[in-house]
């Protein structure tokens, strides 16, 4: 089967084929922000499918960021329109708790210490009386802090506080998880230690990510559908599926993963080169 | 850190035996500059009453500095939570804040009929702006992408507060509050003068009004020698309150080894 360029037709079959699959869909999405002339995104159609990992993969500035701060109602779309058919995270008056964000950099607050800030989120939870289980020491453990937990975020390393970040995103319990560039300031083995390591949390909790992303391996190595998209403004280029397609445990080293990362880097480059 | 304080220590000793020697080997007059042992000895003769009067001044500056620090932070809450009182209230800060202590001082006295009112009022307009300045320059640094946390988690205006306004403003509080108690002592001291002796028992600022009516100049130097101390001392419980509320997160405590 492998990896290949989704027509609209196909596209189309696949949102039919997986509708009580779907977790989130936009459609026809735009956004002009207020201080700029131009869209800054234009007419984003794309689906979220029960536990996806899918990779949006772009050159910087196409407006990955701003895609992911729509979907979690940070940033209001001025067209089109944003479903998550199975709950509604749009409206902040309703409980947020099945969606949590991974920001680009780790966001920590620097006056909590690791503890404090995982349990941000739960505390907040709590006194807006959602239910909130206490899990902590347990998000703790599933991330490597254990031992940290008094440490404060001027004393971690950059690859910590990615942890931590994702420590508290987890907290909550979260069935979607959008993750924003989250390791693109770690250096290559701990990136990679840290991708798989979410690639086993989300085999672990059922859950859904959405991936935002500049680099081609980690898109490759990490999902079963990768959305490219073009900038200026920022469009979605092609897209591929490769779901039903077995990862092998060395994945990374085979020659399929090259041909793979070829043709999407192929795709990328095609994109660049229609703006 | 230490090697620093022993350095500024020697320092400090080095000029006051200098001060001493040459005022021996120059043949000045003690009426115009006493030698430092001779200051010492009137700050010891006349140690109950300069006490007494430290006393009062630092009560006056502590107090003034006390309700900056509940009037600035009820400000910067206010405004937090209405734009439009901010507005409102702004200008009057500012022409309040431009107007010099001095001027206003004699209004003050006849408003007020306590001295020690007056002179406390006068300490804490002058210790007050700067530390609401900051304050709210505080409240309003506050980042962006911290607040986008807690609007993610649905958090209200009163939870991003507490969480996340009022933590961020501290050290620019602190800052203010370090500017503030140099201030609020300088206020405690100009009303004084300006205002007249404190009822109850008078500050140092009218120990060196007195002195120069008494021409004990050591007095008035040992006055003068104690306001600095005073001031010394508060600088330093600002600072050290300042190093325990951040010690642990903010870097300019950073541990370096
Ligand atoms: N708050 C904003 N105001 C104005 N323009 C913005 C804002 N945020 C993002 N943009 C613009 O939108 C485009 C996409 O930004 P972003 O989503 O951050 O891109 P990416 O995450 O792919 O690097 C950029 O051209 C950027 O200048
Ligand atoms: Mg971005």
């Amino acid at each position: 089967m492998g990896l290949r360029i989704l027509s609209e037709k196909e596209r189309q079959k696949n949102i039919d084929d997986n509708e009580s699959n779907l977790i989130a869909q936009l459609q026809g999405v735009s956004k002009k922000f207020k201080s700029t002339k131009n869209e800054s995104l234009h007419d984003i159609n794309l689906e979220v499918y029960q536990e996806d990992f899918l990779s949006i993969l772009g050159s910087s500035g196409c407006g990955k960021t701003t895609i992911l701060k729509m979907m979690c109602g940070l940033i209001k779309s001025t067209a089109g329109k944003i479903n998550w058919p199975t709950s509604n995270f749009q409206n902040s008056s309703e409980n947020p708790a099945n969606l949590s964000f991974v920001f680009q950099e780790p966001n920590l607050l620097p006056w909590m210490n690791v503890y404090d800030n995982i349990k941000l989120p739960l505390k907040i939870y709590k006194e807006n009386s959602y239910k909130a289980d206490e899990n902590i020491y347990d998000i703790i453990k599933l991330v490597g802090l254990e031992g940290f937990e008094e440490y404060y975020p001027r004393q971690l390393s950059g690859g910590m506080s990615m942890r931590v970040s994702i420590a508290r995103a987890l907290v909550t319990q979260p069935k979607v998880l959008l993750m924003d560039e989250p390791f693109s300031a770690l250096d290559e083995t701990r990136r990679f230690d840290l991708s798989q390591e979410i690639l086993k949390i989300k085999k672990e909790k059922k859950l859904t990510v959405v991936y935002v992303t500049h680099s081609i391996y980690e898109s490759v190595f990490l999902s079963n559908r990768i959305y490219v998209m073009q900038s200026n403004p920022g469009k979605i280029f092609e897209e591929f599926d490769f779901s039903n397609q077995e990862k092998p445990e060395d994945y990374r080293f085979t020659p399929q993963f090259f041909e793979q990362t070829k043709i999407v880097s192929d795709s990328l480059k095609r994109a660049q080169n229609a703006e | 850190m230490q090697n620093n304080k022993i350095h500024s220590l020697l320092v400090i000793i080095i000029l006051f035996l200098a001060w001493e020697i040459s005022f021996h080997l120059l043949n000045l007059k003690w009426y115009l500059l006493p030698p430092p042992s001779m200051i010492l000895v009137s700050i010891l003769n006349n140690a109950h009453l300069l006490f007494l009067s430290l006393l009062t001044t630092l009560k006056i500056a502590i107090v003034a500095l006390i309700l900056s620090v509940i009037v600035s932070t009820s400000f910067s809450i206010v405004f937090y939570f209405s734009k439009f009182i901010e507005r409102s209230l702004t200008p009057i800060t500012v022409i309040l804040q431009v107007t010099p202590i001095i001027a206003i001082a004699p209004l003050i006295s006849i408003w007020v009929d306590s001295s020690e009112i007056a002179t406390l009022i006068c300490a804490f307009l002058v210790a007050f702006f700067p530390l609401l300045a900051n304050t709210i320059a505080g409240f309003k640094s506050t980042e962006k992408k911290h607040l986008e946390l807690l609007r993610l988690y649905g958090a209200n205006k009163y939870q991003i507060l507490r969480f996340v306004v009022i933590p961020n403003a501290l050290p620019y509080f602190l800052s203010g509050l370090k500017i503030s108690s140099g201030l609020a002592l300088i206020g405690a001291i100009v009303g004084e003068f300006v205002i007249g002796p404190i009822s109850g028992h008078s500050g140092l600022a009218y120990r060196i009004i007195e002195s120069g009516y008494q021409l004990d100049i050591p007095k008035m130097f040992g006055a003068v020698f104690l306001i600095s101390l005073s001031g010394i001392m508060l600088f330093n419980l600002v600072r050290l309150i300042s190093y325990l509320i951040l010690r642990k997160w903010h870097s300019s405590y950073q541990q370096v080894d």
